[in-house]
């Protein structure tokens, strides 16, 4: 979708759904957020919507910061320690590797 | 990666190994046009090492996914030892060595990080000074001496029953061991060695070397509580399940002497029975190879034998008490038939209980005695126990590792073990690739055709057939017959010479074919059969040696009944047949001579498979300390190749090359493009869409 034909109300709009949608366990909205509309909030001559805009961008990068935060540190532990935690990690996994513990 | 082996071939002109895999190709009236076989050598006739788990531990090899691949190197001295553990320049290695250093050089191999596996190359004869990679206090745990029976007989605390088992089977190797017998195989191997990894004049061999690649990706791990785990994982929560191990299985072979109600399972009041019991199983180093002669084969021929002697005397004048024949499967892997039947027994699902157990002999490794002399074996503690006094041995010993002590460890059972060695064995072999037809002695003059061979009665044959005489008559007193009829017990050298034959050099014969049902005839082998206990898969639920033996005892046993097939399938409804007290078996019988297949006859026997799976498994302990545990681990392919590889700066020569080649080009079509207008401007242009 090419934002340079789109009003500024529905800018705006997509870009609130896009934040509220992230909270639903979506971290990639809001990285599609962040991506799609950083040169709308940024880079853009000010237009009335834009400080709205600026403010769900700044928190969706926020928000997905903390995700892959928490996500990079999970997958660490879990990738180092789960041939040491036995049968809680195996209980955990989608897949167990073969041959290996 | 071996993308640079052409280069490599044109340049040093190697045609042998062309010339070889031209002799290996499967179409030579095509030639080796597939580039795969022009690089690789397959290598069939292989035989792997595998994992198997138990309780605490696994044992055996793993390998990489793809295979652990190394530079060849053939071991003949201690100095080459030393330049695959230090001084070669292109570890890591893979060994190729002949049995003989087998003993002594692995425990050095296991530790290396150079080393990417092991070839071993096995001959015909064993090591003079014995070789047994078994450990040296068999079935130390699973036995009946513990700390609350017996304390200082435990642990062969008193006799060292294996004394030259050195444990390699129960060692856990991170690298893949194949072995191979001596032949065509060894020596394409040992030709292309001889071409490309030794340098000129003492310097280091120059690229392209000869690798090998092995092959053995094993799927379980740690051990069995683990596997079975995963196992159970996957079955529950997974589309198409992947299991990663099973348990070692498959089925004893019982018989009595007057048939037994197989519907009525527990105690069976007023019936006492004396049980005859021995092993069907053994095991060596590499998967499903166990040529098991004196551990296994000795035994049971010489019970086969007997059974078929005491069939003069069942009909006329049979003894008060029952007789029963037991064949246990998986004895090797810590008793796991015996302790199955005594968990049956004890549970009431078998068709006697143990408290109907009068005494049991069981028949140990009997095939090497020397000058006639055996021995019986009896439980030291036992006889402290019992009221009667008896004259004490010299020397107060164990029992050797036995199905025996399995029943001792459920009730104070009196029984003696059978065996040709006093306190250490005499198999110098024990549970190794060499405990063969050879070693027992079990060998024909030259120039005798295999059914002359059939026949023909080997010296090992007439001792076994008068041990088995003496363990007929020593079980038909035992069960109360009388003295006279003690004379007409004899067991025929001809029948133990044709048995000996089928079990330890070609189990496609005459006589055997004669026995089995026409299912099984096909499956009869050039070879003769392996006594490994193995998995039950759905193409093979019943091992061969268990096929053969159950068939072999039914024809000793059984009588012929004039029945069709499909009455002989369904004899329910018929007069004087009963399912229960008897199993019905097709088989094929004597080839007449004008035919090539027997006609089909009808056997009736009382004979029965059960199943030796272990008790663990059924109670879901897989921890167990009580019962075995072992498993063995599941794998998608074996295969080992040699190949010519080359070195690691070729390699990524080649591949920079060629990512320069896709950089260049990518530039060169960028300004083709941006500049198309002046190079292809010939007439006007076209009108051309615009996006």
């Amino acid at each position: 979708m090419n934002l340079e034909r789109v009003p500024n109300e529905e800018k705006l709009n997509l870009c609130r759904k896009y934040y509220l949608g992230g909270f639903a366990f979506l971290p990639f909205l809001w990285l599609v957020n962040v991506v799609w509309f950083f040169r709308e909030a940024f880079v853009k001559p000010p237009y009335t919507e834009q400080q709205h805009i600026k403010t769900y961008v700044k928190r969706s990068a926020l928000g997905l910061l903390l995700w892959v935060a928490a996500l990079t540190t999970w997958i660490t532990i879990f990738q180092h320690f789960r041939a040491q935690w036995g049968e809680v990690a195996d209980y955990l996994s989608f897949t167990i590797p073969l041959g290996i513990p | 990666m071996n993308v640079g082996i052409w280069a490599s071939r044109l340049k040093s002109g190697q045609p042998s190994l062309l010339l070889t895999c031209l002799h290996i190709c499967p179409l030579p009236g095509v030639g080796c046009s597939s580039v795969q076989q022009k690089i690789y050598v397959q290598l069939n006739k292989t035989f792997p090492c595998v994992r198997l788990l138990n309780a605490t531990h696994q044992i055996g090899c793993q390998s990489s996914v793809s295979g652990d691949t190394g530079v060849l190197h053939v071991l003949e001295t201690e100095t080459d030892l030393d330049w695959v553990l230090s001084s070669g320049p292109n570890p890591p290695y893979v060994v190729l060595m002949v049995a003989e250093h087998f003993n002594s050089t692995m425990m050095k191999l296991k530790g290396s990080a150079r080393v990417a596996g092991v070839a071993v190359v096995i001959s015909k004869a064993g090591p003079a000074q014995g070789f047994s990679p078994h450990h040296s206090c068999p079935n130390q745990n699973s036995g009946v001496y513990s700390d609350s029976y017996g304390p200082e007989l435990a642990g062969c605390n008193v006799t060292v029953w294996n004394p030259l088992g050195n444990s390699l089977s129960y060692e856990d190797f991170r690298f893949p061991i194949f072995s191979l017998h001596e032949g065509e195989e060894a020596d394409v191997i040992r030709k292309c060695f001889l071409d490309h990894n030794r340098g000129v004049n003492g310097s280091d061999p120059a690229y392209p070397l000869c690798a090998m690649q092995l092959a053995s990706h094993m799927y379980a791990v740690k051990d069995t509580a683990t596997c079975m785990r995963r196992n159970d994982i996957q079955s529950r929560f997974s589309i198409s399940p992947e299991f990663v191990c099973d348990a070692l299985a498959d089925y004893n072979v019982w018989s009595s002497l007057k048939p037994l109600n197989n519907s009525g399972k527990g105690h069976l009041d007023g019936e006492s029975v004396v049980i005859a019991a021995t092993r069907l199983d053994s095991r060596s180093f590499f998967w499903n190879e166990a040529p098991g002669g004196e551990s296994a084969v000795g035994g049971f021929v010489t019970l086969l034998a007997a059974a078929q002697a005491l069939r003069a005397v069942v009909e006329d004048h049979p003894p008060s008490q029952n007789i029963l024949f037991t064949f246990f499967q998986g004895e090797t892997f810590d008793y796991i038939g015996s302790s199955r039947m005594v968990y049956d027994m004890e549970n009431g699902k078998f068709v006697i209980d143990l408290d109907n157990i009068h005494s049991l002999v069981e028949i140990g490794q009997v095939a090497l005695h020397r000058n006639g002399q055996l021995w019986l074996h009896s439980d030291p503690v036992s006889r402290r126990n019992s009221s009667v006094r008896m004259a004490e041995p010299d020397v107060s010993q164990p029992l050797p590792p036995s199905s025996f002590q399995r029943f001792l460890r459920a009730r104070p059972i009196p029984g003696v073990v059978l065996t040709d060695h006093m306190s250490a064995f005499s198999n110098r072999y024990y549970e190794s690739l060499y405990d063969d037809a050879e070693y027992l002695n079990v060998s024909y003059p030259s120039g005798l055709s295999p059914e002359e061979q059939l026949e023909y009665v080997t010296d090992t044959a007439k001792t076994l057939a008068e041990v088995a005489t003496l363990v007929a008559r020593s079980l038909y007193k035992q069960a109360g017959g009388l003295d006279d009829h003690l004379s007409s017990i004899n067991a025929d050298p001809k029948i133990v010479t044709q048995m000996l034959y089928g079990f330890l050099v070609q189990s496609n014969n005459s006589w055997f074919r004669s026995l089995v049902s026409p299912d099984i005839v096909k499956n009869l082998g050039p070879q003769p059969p392996q006594y490994y206990v193995g998995v039950p898969t759905s193409g093979d639920p019943v091992k061969m040696p268990t096929w053969l033996v159950q068939y072999v005892l039914a024809n000793f046993t059984g009588t012929l009944r004039n029945l069709t097939q499909t009455q002989c399938k369904n004899p329910e409804d018929l007069e004087g047949e009963s399912k229960d007290l008897y199993s019905y078996f097709w088989v094929q019988g004597p080839v007449p001579p004008n035919s090539t297949q027997g006609e089909g006859y009808c056997v009736r026997a009382p004979v029965r498979l059960v199943k030796a799976h272990s008790p663990a498994f059924e109670l879901h302990q897989y921890s167990s300390r009580d019962y075995s545990t072992w498993t063995e681990s599941r794998w998608k392919q074996i295969q080992a190749r040699i190949f010519l590889v080359a070195s690691r700066d070729l390699e990524m020569l080649t591949l920079g090359v060629g990512v320069a080649v896709l950089l260049v080009s990518l530039v060169v079509t960028y300004f083709i493009n941006s500049k198309a207008d002046l190079l292809f401007s010939s007439s006007r242009e076209t009108t051309s869409t615009a996006y």
